[in-house]
């Protein structure tokens, strides 16, 4: 910490080295701020154009860039997954981080108030002179990690998945694909994804890892047959003794054979 | 510098030297006159319009000329000279400032109090939720859900439309008995979906006098919101996530063989099912404020409460 | 002009005076032009470099928001049940409507991040330090306003990802202690998001924050016009770096001179 005086002596220093050997800022500085503002501009343009010509008027069309517009508002939606603009990506991925009721404030009011706090505290804690990286290694090693975090909460809000059945629906055709399902298995394939059972289960990496609810991505791989399927959805307990897993025989004969039938071909990306 | 004709000593004529104020001249009044006559008649009649181009220019001359001859430019009024007694002086200083500052509070005040009244406090009154018709009870089969989409208030049209999860839970006691549940994540406000199948093309859409209600079948094994991982179970119950108490839900009455939703109000939690659960009802809160537990202190008031 | 000129330059001169005529009246009664020169010709720092050139850069992504931004609200509705309608009209039917409204929508993404990166230079180079601690807080603020405009600006195409982008940012106002629920409600206009809400949205959007982001901007570059540009950290001729220690000990004989370049070679 330099004392005010060394602070005003230097300060002092600064304005005659200007005065004496500085240059003027019309045409000097102006010239890259012009360069500067022309990169800008063309920078905005460009993102624009891109945005524009690979869009259509469909709402929702996503192009490059994202779509012109998505859907008008529902406000009763049960489909909807939303999402913020990117630059609050990573707030919206501290919501998720602080996932115990108690802790809610924390990411909603706590952590950003305390960054802006931070902010504003800076030149009243680091009342140093020296501005030279190399001598605050404490200044450099906090911006560092600043940075890092954000890249890496805006990367992690962006790619956050949802165990929902509008985000497991866009995924069936990849598990067709990657687990070689017939075209018979595709109606149970998007019941499945359609149902929740994501919200317990795992398939294909994707859905509830913690639950300890087992991966069905190989579901078929004993080959115990449609009907065991059927069996066993309708009353997990009574095949499986001791299964935590409800019954679903509500879903009607019709929808527990197309499940059974998806379940049975799924045999793991290897398999089958 | 070059190109300036009038240097600043030249501009004040008369300045300093003449005391003598020049009389008042009549000739602006002649001209507002004409206007006046003009403006007249143009509504009135075209000869009254003509005679009062002819003042206003003949009158307008003249104030020019007279103007031009430079005899009418007002002198600066002579400054008031400081009275030497200092103590009279401090009166009158202190006077003026206290005034300046009072008669500034009171405009302040006079900007500021319609801000507050017509900005701010209408958003604190007359909120409640209105009775919406949701159709004939019949369209709810016993131990079923329903997902139902309808307007909360019909004349705000499509931005109060909202959709409840709900369940008929057969007779208690010989009365009706429903589960209202409101689709709101009580995180941050999202829209929960439904965990289980939901047939969304047999959805049935019914008129009533609420307008159009919406019905669709499901199946749910529990509610789950797409944001930020929070799910519930099918009586409203955080499971899983971040959601600070149970889904809000609507109380309900029957009227003619309708159900009627009424107002919506917070849940800490449900204990026990369908029609005999017992429910921690609160006023209605926003998402992410706790109702119970040891951080409901942080909302001691709510701008909706008892409405 | 005491010094006598020849002929053939009068006629020059006369225009040239004509030509000033205009600036000289301006200047006599606001004193405007001696601003504009001191702004112009004012030395800065003969070291700045390309990172100075952010702020300037936030700047110009600023006034490009601004004039999209007057001529989107000539055509833009803020109703419910017509936001959405005027936003597809704007996009799709307006005579470059679409690169308008492009050029708003891009240009705020591009005016955050060159707020961040401007910071972040400024953090970096130590220009937040005495006696620039109050030019850092207005940009503090300048940040904290613009991501405000981020927010306001993003409900107002009223489409599914604005309007439930907008309930999770309310919801996270409201759960703010004690005052968060009134605060909420006065964004909202009422207990629910409605026709209200997106009227409000648009006011403080488009008047309300622009209005303090003009005023704090032109606070802003009052005190860097008046404390100067801060040298890189890292440049041998940083303005106002303490004269070298080991010069101070050269005069004094105790050592052997060695190249006088550094700090001094801008002389």
């Amino acid at each position: 910490m330099s004392s005010l005086k060394e602070r005003r002596a230097e300060f002092a220093r600064y304005k005659q080295d200007v005065k004496e050997r500085g240059k003027p800022f019309y045409p000097h500085a102006m010239f890259h701020d012009t360069i500067m503002a022309l990169v800008v501009v063309a920078v905005i343009i460009g993102l624009t154009c891109i945005w524009y010509f690979t869009t259509s008027e469909e709402p929702g069309d996503a192009g490059l860039l994202g779509p012109r517009y998505a859907e008008k508002a529902d406000p009763g939606t049960i489909s909807f997954v939303p999402r913020p603009d990117w630059y609050f990506y990573f707030l919206f991925y501290l919501l998720r981080i602080f996932k115990w009721p108690e802790s809610v404030i924390l990411g909603t009011v706590g952590i950003p108030t305390i960054l802006v706090l931070l902010l504003i505290a800076l030149p009243f804690v680091d009342r140093r002179m020296e501005r030279r990286l190399s001598r605050r290694p404490i200044a450099v090693i906090a911006a560092a990690l600043v940075v890092a975090s954000m890249a890496v909460l805006t990367w992690k809000g962006a790619t956050a998945k949802e165990n929902v059945a509008s985000e497991a629906l866009a995924e069936v055709p990849q598990w067709i694909e990657k687990n070689k399902l017939p075209a018979e298995a595709e109606p149970g394939a998007e019941l499945f994804a359609g149902s929740g059972c994501l919200n317990c289960h795992v398939y294909l990496g994707g859905g509830a890892q913690a639950l300890g609810a087992p991966d069905l991505t190989d579901a078929g791989a004993k080959n115990r047959g449609v009907e065991w399927q059927i069996e066993h959805l309708k009353c997990p307990a009574c095949v499986n003794p001791g299964s935590p897993m409800p019954g679903f025989a509500a879903l009607g004969d019709d929808q527990l054979r197309e499940l059974a039938i998806f379940l049975e071909a799924s045999k793991g990306p290897g398999g089958g | 510098m070059a190109g300036q004709d009038e240097g600043p000593a030249g501009e004040t004529p008369g300045s300093g030297q003449t005391h003598s104020l020049p009389g008042a001249t009549f000739l602006p009044f002649g001209f507002a006159i004409g206007v006046a006559l003009i403006l007249i008649g143009v509504v009135v009649s075209w000869p009254v319009f003509w005679i009062g181009c002819a003042v206003a220019v003949l009158f307008g001359l003249l104030w020019v000329a007279d103007v031009v001859r430079g005899g009418r430019l007002p002198a600066p009024r002579p400054r008031p000279a400081h009275d030497d007694d200092d103590g009279e002086r401090f009166g009158r200083d202190k006077f003026l400032e206290m005034s300046t500052l009072g008669i500034g509070a009171l405009i302040g005040g006079a900007v500021t109090a319609p801000v507050v009244g017509f900005a701010i406090a209408p958003t604190f009154i007359g909120q409640g939720d209105d009775d919406v018709d949701l159709g004939p009870i019949e369209n709810y089969p016993e131990g079923e859900f329903r997902v139902v989409t309808f307007m909360s208030k019909p004349e705000q049209g499509q931005v109060s439309t909202r959709t409840v999860f709900i369940r008929n839970n057969g007779f208690a006691d010989g009365t009706p008995s429903f589960t209202i549940i409101s689709n709101r994540c009580v995180h941050l406000g999202c829209p929960t979906q439904p965990g289980g199948p939901t047939s969304a093309d047999e959805a049935v859409e019914v008129e009533t006098s609420s307008g159009t209600v919406r019905l669709i079948p499901t199946l749910p094994a529990s509610f789950v919101c797409p944001c930020h991982g929070g799910s519930y179970d099918i009586e409203g119950n955080r499971t899983a996530g971040p959601p600070v108490r149970a889904l809000d839900r609507y109380t309900f009455k029957i009227a003619d063989g309708n159900l009627v939703l009424g107002e919506r109000y917070s849940v800490g939690t449900v204990e026990g099912t369908g029609a005999s659960a017992r429910i921690a009802a609160y006023d209605v809160y926003d998402p992410g404020q706790h109702v119970d537990g040891p951080t409901q202190w942080m909302y001691p008031l709510t701008p909706n409460m008892g409405r | 002009m005491g010094a006598p000129y020849r002929r053939r330059h009068a006629r020059r001169r006369q225009a040239e005076a004509a030509m000033l005529a205009p600036v000289n009246w301006v200047e006599e009664r606001s004193g405007l032009v001696g601003g504009i020169r001191y702004f112009l010709f004012r030395n800065v720092p003969s070291d700045i470099s390309w990172a100075q050139t952010l702020g300037s850069a936030a700047l110009t992504a600023f006034i490009v928001q601004a004039v999209t931004g007057v001529i989107l609200a000539m055509y833009y509705k803020p109703d419910p049940d017509k936001a959405y309608e005027s936003i597809q009209f704007i996009t799709n039917e307006l005579t470059w409507g679409w690169l308008v409204r492009g050029m708003h929508r891009w240009g705020a993404s591009v005016f955050i991040i060159l707020l961040f990166l401007h910071m972040g230079r400024v953090f970096l180079f130590g220009a937040y330090k005495y006696p620039r601690e109050l030019n850092w807080l207005i940009g503090v603020g300048l940040l904290a306003l613009g991501m405000l405009e981020g927010f306001t600006g993003y409900l107002l195409p009223w489409d599914q990802t604005s309007y439930w982008a907008t309930v999770v940012g309310i919801n996270i106002q409201a759960s703010g202690p004690f005052v968060g629920p009134f605060l909420a409600n006065v964004l909202r206009g009422g207990a629910e998001i409605g026709s209200e809400t997106l009227a409000r949205f648009y006011a403080i959007h488009m008047l309300l924050i622009p209005g303090g982001l003009i005023g704090l901007i032109g606070l802003h570059l009052y005190l860097v016009m008046r404390l100067g540009v801060t040298s890189p950290p890292w440049s041998r001729k940083a303005a106002g770096r303490k004269r070298d220690p080991e010069a101070e000990t050269r005069r004094q004989g105790l050592v052997e001179p060695r190249s006088r370049r550094g700090w001094r070679s801008g002389r």
